[in-house]
This record gives C-alpha cells, structure tokens and sequence, in this order.
C-alpha cells in the first residue's frame, strides 16, 4: 500500500499556529476567571457591617475557643477617635508591612515613627498592593468563616481599613504576633493598634487617607517588594 | 476528511505543549495568591524586651498586648560565675511588683521573657530557658498563685514530652487564645513537625491540623 505524501502548506502552518494560540489563551482566561479575589476578609460582616458596633454582653468565637471580648466604653470610643492624626513631622505619612517579617512600618518622609510586630493572614491571604485608609472605626465587629474556622468577634478596636473590609486592628483572642494569624486582616496588640489609629488619617473631603503598602518584603521606604500586586 | 487528514500527529504534539505550557504558568500565577502555611519563623530581634542595666543586675520587661501589665525579669551576676533569674509582673506603671520565680543558673544557660509571652487576657504567662540548642517554657499564673499544691508552675516542655507525641519539642511561639499556648515540633529526622496546643490548665496537648 503506498501513502500519498501529504505536503504541508503555509496555510497549514498558520492554522496550527492560530489554533495552538486560541488553546493557550482560552487555557489562560479560564484559569484567570477561577483566580481567588481580594473582595472580603470577613465572609459575613464585609458587605453589611463596616460601622460602629458594640456588644458588651456577646461572647466571642474564634478557632472553635469561645471568647471573651473585652467591655468596650463606646462614647469614650468615639471620643478618642475624634482626635485628629498626630503628625511628628510635615511629611507624608506612609505605613508599610511585611509580610516576610510580619513587622509593620510607619515613616513620615524617610522618618521611622513605628515599628512592631503584626499577624497577617493565615486561614486568607492579606491582598498585597498600594492602598490608602478609607474608613476608620474606633469600634466593630467582625465574622465569617464557617464549620470549625467560624469566627464571631465583637468589640474590635481601632480599625482602619486600607482595601475593602481588610484593615488594622487590634486583636484580643490571640497574642502570637510576628505569625501569621488571621483571614486577612492586619492584627495588632491593643497598645500597637491604638498608637497607630491616633497617628494614621482617614480620607477627607479633599485628601486620600494615609498611605499603605502591603509587600513581601521591606527594609526601606523604596525598597517595597511587591510579587503579584492585587493594584 | 481532508481536513481530518491535516491534524496530524505533529500538530496535536504542538497544541499539546501550547497547552501544557499555558496551564504551568496560570497555575504558577494563581499559586502566588494562595494563602501561605509557611513555617513560623523566629521573633525579629525588634520584639526584645526593654532592658535596663544597673551595675550586675539587668531589668528587662515585657509589656502586655493591653499595655496593662508587664512581666518583669531582673539578672544578677553572682561572683561565682552563675546568674539569679528572678520573675515578677507588676501593672504598666510598675506599681504592686509581684515576685513569682526565682531560679539560678549557670554560664550555660539563660532565660528571656519572649515577645508574645502574656495570654490575652493577661491570666498567665510563660517563660524560656534556654540551654545551647534546647528550649524549655514555663508556664505561670499571673496572680502567682500555684497551679496545685505540688505545681508552681507547668513545665510545658517537660509535660509534651510525656504525651509521647512522635515529635519534639521546639518551640512555643505565642498564645492561640486565653489559654492555649502554641507549639511547634520537629519529627525525629529534623523536619518540620506538627503544632499543638498545650491548654493550661487541664494540661492537655492538643494537635492541629494547621501548622504554626
């Protein structure tokens, strides 16, 4: 039996070239679609609870450990939350983490003001890019998760988020700081927490809130290492 | 059937690899998104206790997550080459110092106060006694009062070892909640072992399927 010798055309090629093209970039959009999203750290407070809260009765929940929360005085709250950043300098404010270190910075100008340990996200990642505050609460709550990882955390203090529900704030039920520790969020000692709340500002009606970079890695203003920014 | 005849062989080994080569890098990219259990790393250097140096004797203190209370380690330098450790905690402003520990030990050894030694609700908290490459931690109640008549403190080394693991101790990194110290282990060929919690004060060990 003799085969005809199939000659391949230019044509030919092209079709393959355009066919393995249309392979590679629909292999690629799928798996984009099913990339995780940065939307929420808190399943179920981050669309309906970013405000002022206080339960002084409510028992927490965190890794399966019942918790208690500590009684918050919200007018007193409130009032110290008023005050305005404190400013040592008249440079710009910049807060930095590191992921690497789980040391959080803060600079005016080329300035170190802070540095201290932080837990970011454990059980969700902490989103890495350049954000600025837009909201601060002297008081919330927060919750989400489910099954064994469900959490209920009321009386959270000095909160300040950077992108969506993922911010700063102090956490009460663990003291493992320089691990990581949360879904998401930054969490801070108390007497870490509060110092940085007085001194960051939220957006005004004319000015962004104090800058944040969330990076990898960090030793200096400039030197922020940034793999795969969600920004 | 011609144009079955054109997808020969060399063409699917093509789109093939094409397609291989694009599922390596979206899945390389979308690893990088993925929550890390990275293995905890040690304390920076920044997260030292405060320390004062006054002749032989060294204060350092560590300070609770509420800016509350503090632990307090005063060193003595003995002329016979050994050091006296000696523990208390007092409030934030050093009122009502309340001596809880008191050990002496030789060149060899040391103890420190670790960054994230207070339990969250300031009930307890833990020290270290560091020998060379082995770590022990000690556990104590803030009031300073006894965990039983026989038990000053909890040797939380010396009672997860007893639970007979598989694993060894390797260190305690912090507090999961008020009462759950953290620890991390190393299997007997040197690698990476399971956490566990040790619950104060029913002494339990716990092991978790989340590494710290």
């Amino acid at each position: 039996m003799r085969y005809k010798k199939n000659k391949k055309t230019v044509r030919h090629y092209l079709k393959v070239y355009f066919l393995a093209l249309f392979v590679s970039l629909v292999i690629f959009g799928i798996g984009s679609f099913f990339k995780p999203q940065f939307d929420c750290a808190n399943s179920i407070t981050c669309k309906s609870d970013l405000t002022v809260s206080v339960d002084n009765n409510a028992i927490g929940m965190f890794q399966g450990n019942k918790i208690t929360p500590p009684k918050v005085d919200l007018d007193q709250a409130i009032l110290q939350s008023q005050v305005l950043g404190v400013r040592i300098s008249s440079e710009a404010k910049h807060i930095y983490v590191d992921l690497s270190t789980q040391t959080l910075y803060t600079y005016e100008g080329r300035n170190q003001i802070m540095k201290v340990l932080i837990s970011s996200g454990k059980w969700g990642r902490t989103p890495v890019g350049n954000f600025n505050i837009w909201q601060k609460l002297p008081v919330t709550k927060m919750s989400g998760g489910s099954g064994a990882d469900y959490y209920y955390l009321p009386n959270i203090q000095w909160v300040m988020y950077f992108h969506n529900d993922f911010g700063f704030h102090t956490a009460y039920w663990h003291n493992n700081f320089g691990h990581e520790m949360s879904h998401g969020c930054v969490n801070m000692r108390l007497i870490d927490a509060k110092e940085l709340y007085a001194w960051a500002d939220g957006p005004t009606n004319n000015e962004l809130g104090t800058a944040v970079s969330v990076c990898n890695q960090f030793k200096e203003p400039g030197t922020c290492v940034q793999d795969n920014p969600i920004n | 059937m011609t144009t079955l005849r054109q997808i020969e062989l060399e063409s699917i080994f093509l789109i093939s690899i094409v397609a291989a080569s694009s599922l390596f890098f979206v899945i390389q990219r979308n690893n990088n998104y993925q929550p890390q259990l990275s293995i905890a790393s040690a304390i920076p250097a920044m997260s030292a206790p405060s320390e004062v140096i006054t002749s032989k004797v060294t204060i350092s203190s560590q300070i609770s997550p509420d800016g509350t209370k503090k632990a307090i380690m005063k060193v003595t330098q003995n002329p016979d080459d050994t050091s006296t450790y000696d523990f208390a905690v007092a409030d934030e402003n050093s009122a009502n110092e309340k001596p809880i520990f008191t050990r002496t030990l030789d060149l060899s050894k040391n103890m420190t106060i670790p960054f994230n030694t207070w339990s969250p609700d300031n009930k307890y908290f833990f020290i270290r006694e560091n020998a060379g490459d082995n770590k022990s931690v000690f556990a104590f109640k803030a009031s300073g009062i006894a965990f039983s008549d026989t038990e000053q403190y909890f040797d939380v080394t010396d009672l997860f070892s007893q639970k007979n693991t598989g694993n060894n101790f390797e260190e305690a990194t912090g507090w999961a909640s008020e009462s759950l110290i953290i620890i991390n282990t190393t299997k007997e060929n040197g690698t990476k072992g399971a956490s566990y919690w040790f619950e104060v004060p029913s002494k339990a060990v716990i092991q978790l399927s989340t590494e710290f």
